[in-house]
């Protein structure tokens, strides 16, 4: 049977109301935008629930009618998909028009309760007007994104909440099905859930991780936990000159990390990374990566290296951790080779000040200026990551150095890096509208991931256009599993087909 | 985005530069949910970039748009909070202006709609004309109910009691000794609305050691006119007072209405002359300028203060933290307003000519504020307090008048019922008790 589009939004429309559906060509188009070089996915139309039953009343009619949905929550995927479907034709469940209510914060055990289109800065804005005693780990992309969408797509932050999925506790899931099930101390049967936001391993098997980079289930609800705003915020900051530093920086940054010494992950991002969303590629056009001279400008224009660390302390003033600061201090500067920016000259480089937000827990929109360093609006992102082992990453900066300038496009990458593993964000922005241009974003995405699959690596987050190829990439029994996974939650797949990988 | 202008259109300055900034658009969309008016209609057309593309189809053709494109062009804002998010930074305020002239010039609104853009735009500007207009809606307010929704929020908006002192040339000089001779943009509007604002702020310069000077020739920005696509009008606005400024080397220009703030910065683009340009660099945000200087020695008053950000302050101008740091140096209680990037449906006369939207906008932000709790509203634009005077219950006064009455001023005529304050300021190197553990 395929799929009647027409009697699917007739139903919602009667069910849900007019303005719960959205079929103009506008819509349409821009919802079908993305920023991948495969093209734009033009979506059958729009849905807007406002509430969990609404969402199951729209996953029954599209089983009924065989009509394939794709859940959004806030919309800001930029780099991995924006809000495009995995494949034209499916009907957009826009989450976050209406679904973008904080049902709970409970201050003393410092959680929060959201619905899918609660984004960073709403919550911020609400932490704050009670107060500021608490805050959410922020991610460093749009402050209009949020965190219900992040942590299912397994995206982090910087401060010891920084692990978005990890921090999150409970889960309200629409199923393929229709049913709502509750995850963690939330799936016991009774009306009086007292651990459902407090408790994530009480009985049974932990499912929670099943609706994170999947297509099992629509979350409607999900609880986060939330960190006490330290009374100060103190950042620290050291450049290294050569591309080879990494190695010493990694070797640097674990032991303060294994040890918990530091409490915040560190940004160890290139120069591109930091002085790419100050400005635009003077030498666009030239079918070739930055050169050197133009790099070694950059860095000296914005004061900064090769390499730049960032890291922060959390504490009741500036004094109280003057001594820990003075420490790691002398920890990188054994090396001979790092030059320190301390906090207060960091507050003046705007690309600085994206990490003191960060840590701070405040949404900023900084880092998204890394955007235009070519015109053309093309952008996607490489995640792949590295041992906290310096050999190892440097190893991998000249493999992917060298894939980058293989096909023309400028090494641009910030290694995220916590006591065993660093994560590198590493994008590529290129021009959409040049199709040459296009083609090579492509081919130098495709030829990292294969580079770094064949040594053992996988990425994180993927953009809409790799899904396939990245599940492709996993052991058979990986996928059977997922398939079967899916074939029992949403038998009829009509919840995002193509999402992961997942049909 | 990619256009398809002539050789022959691109000749003409003002289609060579909708060129450049249309081009720039990349449809991320990171604006969408920043503009006010998408997130309350979610119709893309009610999007910057939704917008960005019927102007782009508007001016390609030339010619008289349709009536759907006038319709969302005309419910834009101009708030400017889609530029303070875009990732590329679209130049989507000198886009929209460019927008609205072409609406102007080439499209025949309905007659009432044209009837009221032409008053609004021969009535604010001229404040005799607007002070005598005022006293005559006042007299007809009682008529509001029978008259059409537009009409009706005009008369609505007239305050009860508004003190207007319209200000002659002349020169207030500097308390002890004299560190800036500045001039002060005296405002059309404003001073008929509340001639306390520019009161407070003459006295707050002149006890910081400035010479305030109210420049003969000097009038309207322009800003009024120019976002009803009325550019000739705003140039010629402008022009007398880039004139009336050049006459003598002011250390600034002071201005204490942000809307206009955001206009005469930008007189450099809007003139295209070098002498506009300076004017526009010498132009400062009155609570810049005293921050520069330093807060002279204030009375703490513990009153808990929203402070509401203007978009012509924190989206046109980048001013944000000048306002905030001088009221805590003040000595008040300052608090952050959820959502303080939306707008308050003030936008100029939008919330004459959409008073729909407007309201809705209104409504929100007094929601948000009143969350807050506070016992004084505090912003910087004359058209914020008074749209946010309809919806909230809560006395609102203009930064400068704050900072006045701290540092020695009169209290300011909004507060007379104002109750002692509510609440006592946390020691400020202690976390507060229910913190984490530091």
């Amino acid at each position: 049977m395929s799929a009647n589009f027409d009697a699917f939004f007739s139903e919602i429309e009667s069910k849900l109301g007019g303005d719960a559906v959205n079929r103009s060509a506008e819509t349409i188009t821009r919802y079908a935008e993305n920023t991948m070089p495969g093209g734009d996915r033009r979506p059958a139309g729009v849905v807007y629930p406002s509430s969990t039953a609404d969402v199951q009343t729209i996953v029954r009619a599209a089983n009924a009618h065989k009509v394939p949905l794709y859940p959004v929550s806030t919309g800001n995927n930029i780099g991995l998909g924006s809000r495009s479907a995995s494949t034209a034709g499916q009907v957009i469940v826009d989450l976050g028009r209406n679904m973008n209510r904080i049902l709970e914060i409970d201050d003393r055990l410092a959680y929060c309760v959201v619905e899918p289109g609660v984004t960073y800065q709403a919550m911020t804005d609400e932490l704050t007007r009670r107060g500021g005693q608490l805050m959410l780990d922020v991610t460093s992309g749009p402050p209009q994104g949020g965190p219900l969408g992040n942590a299912l797509d397994k995206g982090a932050g910087y401060t010891p909440y920084f692990d978005h999925f990890g921090f999150s506790c409970g889960m309200e899931v629409v199923l393929g099905n229709g049913e709502v099930l509750r995850t963690g101390d939330g799936s016991i049967d009774s009306e009086h859930l007292v651990n459902w936001h407090t408790s994530k391993y009480s009985f049974g098997p932990i499912l929670d991780g099943l609706f994170t980079q999947s297509n099992f289930g629509i979350v409607t609800r999900m609880g986060f936990w939330l960190m006490p705003r330290p009374p100060a915020v103190q950042s620290f900051h050291f450049t290294f000159p050569d591309d080879d530093d990494l190695e010493e920086i990694i070797e640097l940054c674990r032991p303060l990390k294994m040890s918990n010494f530091v409490p915040t992950l560190f940004r160890v991002a290139n120069d591109l990374y930091l002085t790419a969303s100050e400005g635009e590629s003077k030498e666009y056009g030239s079918g070739k990566s930055l050169s050197d001279a133009g790099r070694r400008a950059l860095r000296e224009h914005f004061g900064l290296g090769a390499w730049n660390v960032s890291g922060a302390f959390y504490g009741p003033n500036e004094a109280a951790m003057a001594p820990m600061i003075q420490r790691v201090r002398d920890h990188f500067m054994k090396s001979g080779k790092a030059r320190y920016i301390d906090h207060e000259q960091a507050k003046a480089i705007p690309t600085l000040q994206v990490a003191i937000n960060a840590f701070s827990g405040t949404p900023s929109h900084g880092e998204l200026g890394l955007l235009k360093w070519r015109p053309g609006g093309g952008n996607i992102w490489f995640t792949p990551g590295t041992p906290m082992d310096g050999k190892t990453a440097n190893t991998f900066q000249h493999l992917c150095r060298k894939i980058y300038e293989e096909y023309g496009f400028d090494y641009t990458v910030m290694n995220v890096c916590g006591a065993r593993f660093a994560r590198g964000l590493h994008v590529i922005t290129f021009n959409r509208e040049d199709v040459d241009e296009s083609k090579r974003a492509d081919a130098c995405y495709r030829a990292m991931a294969k580079a770094f699959a064949d040594r053992g690596v996988f990425v994180g987050r993927a953009p809409l256009d790799y899904h396939d190829m990245h599940f492709g990439q996993t052991m058979p029994s990986f996928q059977q599993t997922c398939q079967s996974i899916k074939q029992a939650l949403d038998p009829n797949g009509i919840i995002a087909p193509g999402r992961y990988g997942m049909k | 985005m990619r256009t398809d202008f002539t050789p022959a259109q691109l000749a003409d300055p003002a289609i060579a530069e909708a060129d450049r900034i249309l081009q720039t658009c990349v449809h991320y969309g990171f604006c969408t949910n920043a503009c006010p008016t998408y997130v309350l209609t979610r119709d893309e057309n009610d999007s910057p970039r939704g917008r960005i593309d019927l102007i782009r189809a508007m001016l390609e053709p030339g010619g008289p748009p349709e009536p759907k494109t006038v319709h969302h062009l005309d419910r834009c804002l101009s708030c400017l909070s889609c530029m303070t998010t875009c990732a590329v930074k679209v130049d989507y305020a000198h886009l929209i202006d460019r927008a609205r002239t072409h609406i102007e010039r080439h499209f025949r609104r309905p007659r009432a709609d044209r009837a009221l853009r032409a008053l609004l735009a021969a009535v604010l500007p001229r404040p005799r004309l607007f002070a005598a207009a005022m006293r005559a809606g006042r007299l007809a307010q009682p008529l509001a109910p029978l008259l059409p929704k537009r009409l009706r929020a005009m008369l609505t908006m007239i305050p009860a009691q508004a003190t207007s002192d319209i200000l002659e040339p002349q020169v207030f000089p500097a308390q002890g000794e004299r560190r800036k001779r500045v001039a002060l943009l005296a405002g059309c509007a404003q001073q008929v609305l509340n001639d306390n604002i520019n009161a407070a702020t003459i006295r707050l310069l002149q006890r910081h050691g400035c010479d305030v000077v109210i420049a003969p020739g000097a009038g309207c920005c322009g800003s009024l006119p120019l976002h009803m696509g009325r550019e000739d009008e705003a140039k010629k606005f402008a022009q007398a007072n880039v004139a009336a400024w050049s006459g003598e080397p002011f250390d600034a220009i002071i201005v204490n209405a942000s809307g206009c703030g955001t206009t005469v910065k930008d007189y450099g683009h809007l003139l295209g002359s070098d002498g506009a340009g300076r004017i526009g660099a010498l132009t400062r945000d009155v609570s810049e300028l005293v921050h520069t200087l330093g807060l002279a020695r204030a009375t703490p008053r513990a009153y808990r203060v929203a402070y509401h950000d203007p978009c012509s302050m924190q989206h046109g101008q980048k001013v944000t933290e000048e306002p905030r740091a001088l009221l805590r140096a003040a000595g008040f209680e300052v608090v952050d307003v959820p959502e303080k990037h939306f707008c308050c449906g003030s936008a100029g006369t939008y919330n004459l000519l959409q008073p729909d939207m407007a309201e809705a906008l209104g409504q929100r932000k007094a929601a948000h504020i009143e969350s807050t709790g506070p016992d004084i509203v505090a912003t910087g634009n004359i058209g914020c307090m008074t749209q946010l005077s309809r919806y909230l219950g809560k006395p609102i006064v203009h930064t400068a008048e704050l900072l006045d009455w701290a540092t020695g001023g009169p209290l300011p005529p909004a507060l007379r019922d104002l109750p002692p304050p509510s609440v006592t300021p946390p020691p400020t190197d202690q976390p507060a008790a229910d913190a984490g553990f530091w």
